[in-house]
């Protein structure tokens, strides 16, 4: 189900700071959200803290995704240096309560919409996903990036080794 | 006349390999798809010989009858990497075409998943224009899991390259002879 519409022109993306901490900690608490992710839920306000602190505050490329201007979840693109300095990676987390509303995919047009004018010498964005997060796949492809396999047993993450699908966007892909 | 497989082995490098070394490592066809250097030196190719592959984690020389004809590197992951390797690999142009790369690489995969027992994963990362390369991963057994594009620069160029792995639960390659 949509809210206000096909479009959500309500959705915007900014830093996140210490004063955001109420709001981050309603989704980066929750185990539905952490489940795919490299992370585990956060179970305490201090540990929550030292991340924006630490991660997010120096982050090459961390912003909060907003609906109405209030954070709801986040999104990320990391760097790469040298040789891979033309290649970032994309990662985001949305509130369980926002899922299957477009908002992850908006959320990610916003950032491919942006990030290869502000980091001119990337050519590639990349995400990769577990097999098993069929709605984050979902996301990638509406947003416009290619899958382009699967990596067997290519990470352990929480004591699994674990096959990740890798898909790409390219600064020359067409933008949807 | 074919080469008899049976001559080909792998082993430590020594310091008394560099001449042979240069003989490969001094050739641009040989590099072209490496992020090595073309050596241009015998004190250079001396000091790599002695810095960084005698003490290397896993790197092989390749050999007929015991000289030095190639190599086959293993570099191990860190941290969340660590159940996977990635694999390189290069030989004297005058081998090529032969079997003998692909008989090296089935060396390679029974050796490192021996010596590191761990292991889950090792994988290869090939230039699309480097079908020969493509060719001795799929003899060797490796399956091509897609084409990562644009995903880096090797010498100045950006490319698209073949992902390849093996896991230690895929069925080992016979080594014959």
């Amino acid at each position: 189900m949509e809210v206000g519409g096909n479009e959500f022109t309500e959705i915007t993306l900014r830093p996140l700071d210490l004063s955001d901490i109420d709001a981050f900690m309603v989704w980066a608490t929750d185990d539905k959200v952490a489940r795919f992710c490299t992370w585990d839920a956060y179970t305490s306000k201090a540990d929550a803290l030292d991340f924006i602190k630490n991660k997010v505050i120096p982050h090459p490329w961390f912003r909060a995704i907003c609906l109405n201007g209030q954070p709801i979840g986040a999104i990320s693109v990391t760097r790469n240096i040298g040789n891979d300095e033309c290649r970032g990676e994309l990662g985001y987390a949305l509130g369980y309560k926002y899922w299957g509303k477009g908002i992850a995919t908006k959320a990610v047009k916003l950032v491919a919409n942006t990030i290869f004018s502000e980091w001119p010498n990337l050519e590639r964005l990349q995400a990769l996903v577990l097999v098993e997060n069929v709605s984050s796949q979902r996301v990638l492809e509406k947003a416009g990036f290619q899958r382009e396999g699967v990596l067997r047993k290519y990470m352990t993450v929480k004591g699994k080794t674990i096959d990740l699908v890798m898909f790409s966007l390219l600064s020359t892909d067409p933008q949807s | 006349m074919a080469i008899d497989l049976s001559r080909i082995s792998l082993r430590p490098f020594k310091l008394t390999d560099v001449d042979d070394f240069m003989l490969w490592a001094g050739d641009d066809q040989v590099t072209r798809f490496l992020r090595w250097k073309t050596f241009t030196s015998k004190e250079e190719a001396l000091t790599f010989i002695n810095d960084v592959c005698i003490p290397h984690p896993w790197r092989r020389s390749i050999c007929i009858d015991d000289r030095s004809i190639g190599f086959v590197s293993i570099f191990p992951g860190s941290g969340d990497d660590r159940c996977r390797v990635d694999m390189g690999y290069g030989i004297a142009t005058k081998y090529w075409g032969q079997g003998i790369t692909t008989k090296a690489v089935k060396i390679a995969l029974s050796q490192v998943f021996k010596d590191l027992p761990n292991l889950v994963r090792l994988q290869s990362f090939v230039a699309v224009e480097n079908i020969a390369s493509q060719r001795v991963l799929e003899k060797a057994g490796l399956l091509k899991e897609g084409m990562l594009r644009k995903y880096t620069y090797l010498k100045g160029n950006l490319e698209d390259l073949f992902v390849y792995s093996f896991l230690a639960t895929d069925s080992f390659p016979v080594v014959d002879p």
